[in-house]
Parts: C-alpha cells; sequence; structure tokens
C-alpha cells in the first residue's frame, strides 16, 4: 500500500470509530464503548505507523504525496478537492495525535467509567481524533478549514461535557466563540492567500509563492499570514486570545490531558510550520508570531506561579510551551518547535493523567490549598508527576531539556533582537522549574492531609456530595453530571498503563535528537522543509554548550527556589506573598487579560447589542427592514393571488396585457 | 417500371434520429399494448412496456453521446444539449411511468393510451430541444402540447382534472399562436426558417433594430415564457397543476420545463443571438418578474401541488438567467439547473403521490404532518427536496444556483444573481413550512385510517369512458391504498442524488462540459 493509501486509512478508523459509537450507542453495554473507540485509535495509530514506514522506503524527493479521493468542485477559478497531503510533516503530526490519543482513550475507560455519559464521551472523543486527523493530513486549505472548524466543534463539546455544570456550559461557549474568531482568520487568511496563487492545493499555493505569485512583501501576503496567525493564536492559545484555555480545564481530565495539552491547541504550531514557504516570505508576519509567543510564554508563567487550581496551572503551562514552540516555528526553528510539541505531548498528557489522578483521591477537588502529602499514598501518581515536572522544567536527561533548548539555541543563532526572545525564554524556563515544583511540593510533600491519610490507610476518599470544584456547588451523578465513580492511577491497570508508557517517552523522547549526536527530527523532518532557507543549519558550539548547561543550571535554580518557598514550610510562602504583594495580585488576576477583553470587547459589544437590540432592531430591523419587505412581501402575495381568480378570461387577458408590454418594449428598441 | 433512381431524396440520419423514433415507434407500439386482452396485462404489461422503450431510447442516446450533427438537411441538431436533455426527459419519463403505474388516471383512461400520450409528448420535446429550424421547431411544441393537454384531464371522473385540461388547452392554444405569430413575423424579417439563416440574415442585412423581426421576437419570447411559465404568463400552471393527476404534474413539472428552455436556449443563443443586445434585457426583466411573482405567490399556500406550480415559476425565472447572459456558461448552467431541478421536483411529487394514496388529505400540506416520525424514508427525499429547492448547501440545489449566479455575474447581469439570491431567501418562508410540518409536527388524527371509498359506480360519468372504466365499475375492491414501493422507489432515488450531487457536483460539471458546442457562442 502506498502512504497515501494509509492516510486514507488513518482518517478511516477513527470515522468508523465514531459512527459505530453514534449508531450503537444504546446497545453497548459497560466499557465496550470505550474499547472500541481505545481501538479505532489504535488502528489509526499502526496506519500511521504504516505510513511512516512506506514514506521512509521512498527517497527523500518523493515523500511528499497527494492524494485527492474526490474532486468537490474543480472548474473555473476555484479546485476544491478531497486531498490529503502525507509527508514527513504529517506523519510526524498523525503519530504523534494517534499515540497519545491512544493513551489517552486507554486512560479515560477507566477514569470515566461509571459516568452516565460514557458512550457520549467517548463518541465525542473519536470524533475529535477523527477531526485533528483531518486537519493535520489535510492537502487544502478548505479541507484544513475543515478540520479546523470540527476541531473547535469537538472541543466544546468535550469542555461542556458535563453539561449541567454551568461553569463547563460557559467555558464551552468561551473556548467556542474564541476559536471561532480564529477560523474567521483562517478563512480570510485563505482568501488573501487563494486571490494570488488560485489554487487552494497547498503545494500548488507553495510552487505559486516560489515561482513569484507574491511581490516582494506584499501587503497582501503579510495580511494573509497574519490572519493566518490569528487562527492560530485562537486555537493554541496565545496572547491575547488565551482566555478560553484555563476555563477549559472546566472538561474532564483526560480531555485536558488530551486536546488541551497534547493536540488541539498545537494546531496553532503545525499550522505555522505547514505555510513556512509563506511565512518565510513575509517576515513582519514571522517577527508579529514570534513576539507573541515570547510574550505568551512569559506572561503564562508568571500567572501560572500563583493559580490554586492544579489543572489550571498546568494549562498556564501548557500556554507557555505553546508560546515556545510558536515562537519556534516562526524562527525558523521548525523542527525544534516541532520536536517540543512531541516531547512536550508526552510530559504534558502525563502531568494532567497524574493530576487527574490525584483528583481522583480528593474526589473532585482540584485546589492546591487542600492537597498535601500525597508522596506516600500515592507513589506511582508521584513518580509520573514528577517525572513529567522534570522533563517540563528541562532537567537533562529528561525530553524537555534538548527540545526546549533547541528552540532557544536557534533563537540565539540567528541574533540580532532575537536574543531578547533568547533571554525571555530562559527567564520562562525559570518559571516553569517553579511553578512545576509549586505544584509538586505542595501536593505531594509535607504532612499528609485528611483525603491522603484516608488513602494510606487503604480507603479511596468519597465526598459526602458530589460538587462542583469550581463553585462548590451540590450535585449529583446523574448524566450530565460527573458520575459517582472516582479513580486514580494505583488502582486502576488501563490508567496505569497509559501513564507508564508515557512516562518512558516523557523520559527518552529527547534522545532522538541530542545536539552533535543525532539529528533524528532534523533529518526526518527535512522533505518537507526542503524549499526553506531558514531550516536548521547545524550548530555553532559555543551557544550550544553555554545554551545546554545554563538551561540545566537555571531549571535547578527554580526547583531549589521552590523548595525553598514551598516545600521547607508553609510561612515562606505567605511571607514571599505579603512582600510581592503587588505582582502576586497581578499574576492572580492573570494580567487583567479577562478584564480587559471584558472592558475592550465584551463590554461595548455588549452596550452596542443592547443598543441594537433595543432601538436600532426595533425602529430599522424590525419596523423598516422586516416589516417593510415582509409587508411588501405579503402584499404581493395577496396581489398575486387575486389576480389568480381561477377565471379563463382574466388569464386571457393577463397574456395578451403581457404580449401588449413585451412588444411595446421590443418596438420601442426599433 | 418506375424510375425512382434518380429522384433526389435528401440524406436522412437514421442513427440521429433513433431517439425520436423510438419515442414515437414506442408510442404506437404501446398504444396497441394497451389493447390487450387481460386486465393484468394492461395494468402491468403497457408501464413496463414503456420502460422497456425509454430504456432502448436511453441506449441509442447514450450510445451516440459525443455525436454533434446536423439531421434532415440541418432542421435537427444533434448535440451535447439536445443528448443531455433527452436523457433528462426520459428519466423524467422514466419516473412518471413509475409514479402512474398504480395511478387513477392509468385506470380512467386506460393504460395505453395514457402511456401512449406520455410517450409522443416526450418525442415532441426531445424534438423541440433539437428543433434547428421554426417549423420544426412549431411541430415540435404542437407534439408536446396535445397530449398533455389530453393527460391533464386523464382522471376523467374528476371534475378538477378536466378543468385543468380544457383550461390548459384553451391558454396554451392562446400561447401557441402568439409564439407562431411571432415565428412568422420572424420570417418575414429574415426569409429563413432555419436557425442558422435567421442568424446569418440578422448580422448581414444588420437587422438587429428591424421592427418586424423585434415584434417577431417579442411574440416568440411571450410564446416560449408561455410554455416555460414564465410571469406574466404563468397563470395557467397553479390551476393546471393542481388539477392534473398529480404523477402527470410531476411530469408538466420537471419536462416541460426542460424542453421549453432548451428551445429557449437554442433559438436565442443561436438564431436571435445577433440582436443579444434587444432581447436579453427584456428576458431579464421578465425573469426578475417571473422569481419575485413566483416566490411570493407560493407563499401561504396550502395545497402542495400548487405551491410547486408557483416554485416552478420562480425556478424558471432563475433558470431564464442563464438564457439572458447568452454565454457559454449561461448554456451550462441552465443545462445544469435542469437535471438539479428534475431530481428535485420528482422527489417531491413522489413524496405527494404516495401521501395521496395513504391518506385522505390529497395534496393538502396536512398530508405530510409527522411524516419523519412515520415513514422516515419519504420525509427524508421530501425535505432534501425541499432544501434542494432552496439552495441550502451540500444539496444539488445550491450548486445549480450557485452556477447560475456565477453565469449571471460574469455575464454582467450582476442584478439579476442579486434578485435570485432575495428570491431564495423568500423561498425559504414557504419551502421550511413544509420540513417543519413534517419533523416537527404530529400527524393529523386518523390521517392513516383508509377512508371508505366512494364507489366508482356512484361517480358522475362526466366525459368520456374506456375499456379501463368498465373494469373499474366492475372491479370489487377499492382502489389500493398505502404507499407503493416503486413511487418510494422513485424519491428515495431522486433525493438521495439531490443530496449526492451537493456533495460531489464533479460528475455534473462534466455532464455539462460540452454543451452549447455547437452554439459558436
Amino acid at each position: 500500500m502506498s502512504q497515501t493509501t494509509y492516510g486514507w486509512l488513518v482518517l478511516a478508523f477513527p470515522l468508523a470509530g465514531v459512527l459505530l459509537l453514534c449508531l450503537g450507542h444504546r446497545s453497548l453495554p459497560g466499557r465496550t464503548a470505550g474499547w472500541i473507540g481505545s481501538a479505532a485509535i489504535f488502528l489509526a495509530f499502526l496506519a500511521a505507523l504504516g505510513a511512516l514506514l512506506t514514506m521512509q522506503s521512498h527517497g527523500a524527493d518523493h515523500r511528499q504525496q497527494v492524494s485527492s479521493l474526490w474532486e468537490y468542485a474543480v472548474t473555473s477559478g476555484i479546485d476544491a478537492r478531497m486531498s490529503i497531503l502525507v509527508d514527513p510533516l504529517s506523519v510526524f503530526m498523525i503519530l504523534v495525535v494517534t499515540g497519545v490519543s491512544t493513551l489517552i482513550h486507554v486512560y479515560s475507560v477507566s477514569y470515566l467509567d461509571k459516568d452516565r455519559g460514557f458512550v457520549r464521551y467517548f463518541a465525542y472523543l473519536n470524533f475529535f481524533v477523527l477531526s485533528m486527523l483531518l486537519l493535520v493530513l489535510a492537502g487544502n486549505f478548505l479541507l484544513l478549514i475543515v478540520g479546523w472548524a470540527f476541531v473547535g466543534a469537538a472541543s466544546y463539546l468535550l469542555i461542556s461535557f458535563w453539561y449541567r455544570r454551568k461553569t463547563a456550559t460557559k467555558a464551552g461557549i468561551k473556548a467556542f466563540v474564541i476559536n471561532v474568531v480564529g477560523d474567521v482568520g483562517l478563512v480570510l487568511g485563505t482568501f488573501f492567500i487563494l486571490g494570488h496563487t488560485h489554487t487552494l492545493e497547498f503545494l500548488g499555493s507553495f510552487h505559486a509563492a516560489e515561482a513569484g505569485a507574491f511581490s516582494h512583501a506584499s501587503g497582501d501576503l503579510v495580511a494573509g499570514c497574519i490572519l493566518l496567525l490569528v487562527g492560530a493564536f485562537a486555537k493554541s492559545a496565545q496572547i491575547p486570545l488565551h482566555t478560553w484555555l484555563p476555563d477549559a480545564m472546566e472538561g474532564p481530565t483526560p480531555v485536558s490531558a488530551l486536546i488541551h495539552a497534547a493536540t488541539m491547541v498545537t494546531a496553532g504550531v503545525y499550522l505555522i510550520a505547514r505555510m513556512h514557504p509563506l511565512f518565510e516570505r513575509a517576515p513582519a508576519a514571522q517577527d508579529v508570531g514570534a513576539v507573541v509567543g515570547a510574550a505568551t510564554l512569559l506572561i503564562a508563567g508568571t500567572i501560572g506561579l500563583v493559580q490554586t487550581d492544579i489543572k489550571r496551572v498546568i494549562a498556564y503551562s501548557t500556554m507557555s510551551q505553546i508560546g515556545y514552540m510558536v515562537m519556534g516555528v516562526s524562527i525558523g526553528a521548525y523542527a525544534a518547535g516541532l520536536f517540543h510539541l512531541m516531547t512536550h505531548a508526552f510530559f504534558k498528557a502525563l502531568l494532567f493523567m497524574a493530576a487527574g489522578s490525584i483528583i481522583g483521591a480528593m474526589a473532585g477537588e482540584q485546589s492546591l490549598k487542600k492537597m498535601k502529602g500525597f508522596r506516600k499514598a500515592m507513589p506511582f501518581t508521584y513518580g509520573c508527576f514528577l517525572i513529567g515536572g522534570l522533563a517540563l522544567s528541562g532537567i537533562p536527561p529528561f525530553s524537555g531539556f534538548f527540545s526546549k533548548d533547541e528552540i532557544l539555541l536557534i533563537a540565539g543563532e540567528r541574533g540580532g533582537w532575537r536574543w531578547i526572545l533568547y533571554g525571555v525564554g530562559y527567564l520562562g524556563a525559570f518559571l516553569t522549574a517553579l511553578y512545576t515544583f509549586r505544584m509538586i511540593f505542595i501536593a505531594f510533600h509535607g504532612k499528609p492531609c485528611a483525603e491522603a491519610q484516608e488513602l494510606q490507610a487503604g480507603h479511596l476518599h468519597h465526598a459526602e456530595h458530589p460538587f462542583n470544584p469550581a463553585d462548590g456547588e451540590i450535585e449529583d451523578t446523574d448524566v450530565g453530571f460527573p458520575g459517582p465513580s472516582h479513580a486514580i492511577a494505583e488502582r486502576a491497570l488501563p490508567m496505569r498503563f497509559a501513564m507508564s508508557l508515557l512516562a518512558i517517552g516523557a523520559v527518552g523522547a529527547g534522545l532522538i535528537q541530542i545536539p552533535k549526536v543525532d539529528y533524528v527530527v532534523d533529518d526526518f523532518l527535512k522533505p518537507s522543509f526542503a524549499t526553506s532557507a531558514l531550516y536548521e543549519a547545524h550548530t555553532r558550539s559555543g551557544i550550544l554548550i553555554a545554551g545546554l548547561i545554563g538551561g540545566t543550571l537555571i531549571g535547578l535554580a527554580g526547583i531549589a527556589i521552590a523548595w525553598r518557598i514551598w516545600g521547607s514550610g508553609a510561612q515562606t510562602a505567605t511571607a514571599f506573598q505579603e512582600r510581592l504583594r503587588p505582582l502576586y495580585t497581578l499574576f492572580a488576576a492573570k494580567w487583567y487579560f479577562d478584564e480587559a477583553i471584558d472592558l475592550l470587547v465584551v463590554r461595548p459589544a455588549a452596550a452596542f447589542g443592547r443598543f441594537a437590540k433595543d432601538t436600532f432592531e426595533r425602529t430599522v430591523i424590525d419596523d423598516t427592514l422586516v416589516g417593510g419587505p415582509s409587508g411588501l412581501v405579503r402584499a404581493g402575495s395577496a396581489l398575486v393571488r387575486s389576480i389568480q381568480s381561477g377565471l379563463l378570461r382574466y388569464y386571457a387577458a393577463m397574456i395578451v396585457l403581457g404580449v401588449a408590454a413585451v412588444g411595446l418594449y421590443f418596438l420601442l428598441q426599433a | 417500371m418506375i424510375p425512382l433512381a434518380h429522384i433526389p431524396t435528401p440524406h436522412v440520419d437514421f442513427a440521429g434520429l433513433s431517439p425520436l423514433i423510438a419515442f414515437l415507434g414506442g408510442a404506437v407500439l404501446v398504444l396497441m399494448a394497451g389493447l390487450l386482452g387481460p386486465r393484468k396485462v394492461r395494468e402491468h404489461g403497457v408501464p413496463l412496456l414503456t420502460l422497456v422503450v425509454l430504456g432502448v431510447a436511453a441506449w441509442l442516446v447514450i450510445d451516440q453521446w459525443h455525436a454533434n450533427k446536423a439531421l434532415v438537411d440541418g432542421a435537427i441538431q444533434l448535440d451535447s444539449l439536445s443528448l443531455v436533455l433527452d436523457l433528462v426527459l426520459i428519466a423524467a419519463g422514466v419516473a412518471t411511468v413509475l409514479l402512474a403505474w398504480r395511478s387513477q388516471a392509468g385506470r380512467e383512461a386506460g393504460h395505453g393510451e395514457l402511456q401512449a400520450l406520455l410517450l409522443s409528448s416526450i418525442g415532441g420535446m426531445s424534438l423541440l430541444a433539437s428543433a434547428q429550424n421554426t417549423v420544426v421547431l412549431f411541430v415540435g411544441l404542437e407534439l408536446l402540447s396535445i397530449p398533455l393537454y389530453v393527460l391533464c384531464a386523464a382522471e376523467m371522473r374528476r371534475e378538477r382534472s378536466l378543468e385543468s385540461g380544457l383550461k390548459y388547452l384553451i391558454v396554451g392554444s392562446v400561447g401557441s399562436a402568439t409564439l407562431l405569430y411571432g415565428l412568422a413575423l420572424i420570417y418575414g424579417a429574415t426569409g429563413a426558417t432555419s436557425f442558422s439563416g435567421i442568424a446569418s440574415a440578422i448580422t448581414a442585412k444588420s437587422l438587429s433594430g428591424d421592427t418586424l423581426l423585434l415584434g417577431g421576437i417579442a411574440l416568440t419570447a411571450a410564446g416560449f415564457c408561455f410554455k416555460a411559465s414564465v410571469a406574466p404568463f404563468h397563470q395557467w400552471t397553479p390551476d393546471v397543476y393542481e388539477g392534473a393527476p398529480t404523477p402527470i404534474t410531476a411530469f408538466m413539472a420537471v419536462a416541460t420545463k426542460v424542453a421549453a428552455l432548451g428551445a429557449f436556449l437554442r433559438f436565442f443563443d443561436t438564431a436571435l443571438i445577433g440582436s443579444h443586445g434587444e432581447w436579453a434585457p427584456a428576458i431579464a426583466v421578465l425573469a426578475a418578474v417571473t422569481i419575485v411573482v413566483g416566490n411570493v405567490g407560493a407563499l401561504g399556500q396550502s395545497s402542495l401541488k400548487r405551491m410547486l406550480a408557483y416554485s416552478s415559476v420562480a425556478q424558471a425565472g432563475y433558470m431564464l438567467a442563464g438564457v439572458v447572459v447568452g454565454t457559454a456558461l449561461g448554456v451550462k448552467a441552465t443545462t445544469l439547473y435542469l437535471i438539479v431541478y428534475l431530481l428535485m421536483n420528482l422527489a417531491a411529487f413522489a413524496v405527494i403521490v404516495a401521501r395521496e394514496r395513504e391518506t385522505d388529505l390529497g395534496d393538502s400540506i396536512q398530508s405530510v404532518a409527522g411524516l419523519g416520525r412515520q415513514r422516515p424514508w419519504l420525509a427524508w427525499p421530501l425535505t432534501l427536496s425541499m432544501l434542494g429547492l432552496a439552495g441550502i448547501p451540500a444539496t444539488a440545489g445550491f450548486v445549480g444556483k450557485l452556477y447560475l449566479i456565477d453565469a449571471a455575474v460574469s455575464g454582467k447581469y450582476t442584478w439579476l444573481g442579486v434578485v435570485i439570491v432575495i428570491g431564495s431567501m423568500i423561498s425559504l418562508a414557504y419551502y421550511l413550512p413544509v420540513v417543519a410540518a413534517m419533523w416537527m409536527r404530529d400527524a393529523p388524527e386518523g390521517a392513516l385510517e383508509p377512508a371508505v371509498a366512494a364507489s366508482p359506480a356512484a361517480l358522475p360519468v362526466i366525459a368520456g369512458g374506456s375499456p379501463e372504466l368498465d373494469d373499474l365499475v366492475d372491479a370489487p375492491a377499492a382502489p389500493a391504498r398505502g404507499a407503493h414501493l416503486e413511487v418510494a422507489a422513485v424519491a428515495l432515488i431522486a433525493g438521495s442524488a439531490t443530496l449526492f450531487f451537493g456533495i460531489v457536483p464533479q460528475p455534473l460539471f462534466d455532464l455539462v462540459q460540452h454543451v452549447g458546442r455547437s452554439f459558436g457562442l
């Protein structure tokens, strides 16, 4: 089979999974649905491996292959096809997506056990994976937009999965609205590009751009690329379109692990990398991407320092890490950015899964203030969290060390003002270590809390009434709310299995690309970036060594300071908080982004909406625009019907009149 | 011995004429078969034979798919347009035969007569759509019209059916007369009856502003507009559509429009293309008026057939846009729309036929209330048909409308494109209530209970009679109730084709690719 056939199979399995789960949702007993969903994604993973192997058997020049299933509309001015592009970049993405998704499906089988929405959950999850695969396999802008929008819809469905939780439905709506802003950007950007290249196909567009479809520093190209960036920022939660991601933590924890850490939020990174022939001709847009990425990584890191909800801390960490990736692919560090995407998918999914396990032990409670000393009660979870945390903090030899440093290394190599990015990146790395180990020291060290003691005594804590961790509202366990059971990794084999594999990835995945030793990711992705002027040139040793040593030291310093503040007793933390009160307030208020967006966008829009509803709508729309034409139409309808008397003589008269009118017109022409 | 050899006979290309011969010869054959003995043979053998005839004709059409030649001394043009339209007509014919298979009309008028008239009407339509000469054009027009007058009155015991036939006959004669008069004036102005002769006369003698010619064009346009039910010549449409037996209405709605617009395209875009500047604005205004009148007229109609009649008026207006622009793209767009129009209407009418047989509510919108729950296999085709007619994306109607608007805009008639969009907007107000009735309302009480059928013998004999009528009077059982398989099949196939071509329109684009190639546009 050719690599494109495997590509289609990668799409076919999740599609079959969705259909099977949707059609059979009444008749699937117990955990069957979960295993069906997992199997569908696992088969897609195998197909992705097939694609990888067939692709590697071709020469480097033949690794980009397009396959078109059918032509939707190919006529003058438009070429809409159902086509996929299977090349090293998309194969890399489908491997990451299907691999991590399989494990998260398996984890979910335990985690959502006994939830009344079990089948619906797996149908949504399979639909999400299908959409994400469509997004990364799309061979043209049209299909990309379809996948892009589907992913947004799937994310909405899964965030609002517990649909009777008000906080969850609100978060879903927020995520959807901001994602639609991004969709609009993507669509408009596509039009800017289509207008010059006259084709929707990626490869065709890139060839056209290389052949000079855009003039030098073309305004249209820059505008198009910046609009694409708007799409990327919304999906990847970059400033200022990032506020939905922390709220998205209302979804079930495996969803946070899959969608809001490992896959969907990396779509923006993929987009920038995929569009590199366009971005490289629009350096201004590249700079916008790099600056926004850097700003996000720093700001999100500071907010992560003070959040008290464990999932939100990880969410801000995700934003920050994606900031690194966006910055990387925007300065031409494509392989490094995508390498970090992969390692991040492993250790961030792992962190979320471990967090889910603690939340299970706390019976749904997510606040770091209440967790304490789980180290002895949950040794496995602790180990996983520690591995994830070390990888995230960039401590060698864990995977994050290699990938993060490579991005910053290239920033330094490109020099000039990008040294600022370099500095910001290392500052961010320090913050990363700090907030990561803050979580670890608070949740796992110190004197065990009541729940931890209960667990050590062999009994899993159950809350008296199930409640919403966000606002404390009392709930039941029927459909629309979380189910009655809580799962922890120590007692659920599927969860342990998934976390172990991810932990292996988080430890070892960095070893495939060690500077001066091997360049697996670089070499693998090279055919996709064959025409790139910026693709990694291998490295000057000076900053390489400085970076590796400096990065390690910064990470260790962050851990040490975290220990000093949060590990050695509660007083230090409070003291720090008091001394740095203004900064603490700024960070805790999340840099007032929600308030700023509220003030700048939501309130004016709402005020305008009220004006439109109360005044404009009533007089202009209802009375004039709707009332006018619809009255006109109604009157016309009455007129037409009144002429329709049923009497033949009137019909004949009408024909004569009509002939006379038409005849008169023609005679006037003569 | 009579010396025949030296008499110059025109070369007749029988291969090229074969579809037409199949239609007309088939009509004779079917009429004869209708005289055969037992009732069973008449009831099932005759429609089956008609289907065979149509199948043969379809084969003959496909066999010469790439032909592009003049037949009978240039009187008929066999080209991509006529072949595609022939195929569309055959599809309409097949559907009509299936819908009429067990209909009241067949029983009353006699299956042989009904199907023979149907075939000769199709023959006339095929002739009209391929005519390359005004005389042939008129012959084709009458050959299509006269059988239709009779078919409308096929349910001889129903007053509305007779009324419909009579109305159509009288008003139709006015239309035919107008057309004939117009053709005569054009002949007077140009001295030619062949389209190419007219065209070359217009350019050679620079007649484009000539009074006689323009008068002729005006009357011809009016005559065509009548056949295509373009406002203000549309008034017969709702009355005739409502009164005629529903299978016949379905046939009229799709096939007549195909033939009329085919002739419209051919005559105006070849013979009269030289005075395009003069006639195009007038036809554009007629199209706009038609779109408005059809769409506002359809609002608030409680009879589905009447609603679809007005809708067909509006759709004729859309399709005229392709004629108005006088470009190759316009010809393609109109032809493509005719195909999707066929699919959407057949789906709708098939469901109406099915519901007429299942309920006592006739073609009232009530008859489909609650259909979604009761008969999803009928509700889906009707839903798709309504959405398609309204031009909702992912249905073939969207693709067709998009193509028409594209043709209008690139032919410098952007305002007409805007009118099409506004018309579609208004049309939602009558298409969507049907969808809503099907899925959101409950079935009316007892709609499915078979009512006590009035004994056929008790019906007054208003006009005519046939051997079948006696059978009917003798027949002990009431007419069979329940949705028939063939009717549901028509609905399903047409409905799913509407969906399929909305998702994969490329085959349609390919089909109409060469249409208008022989026009020299």
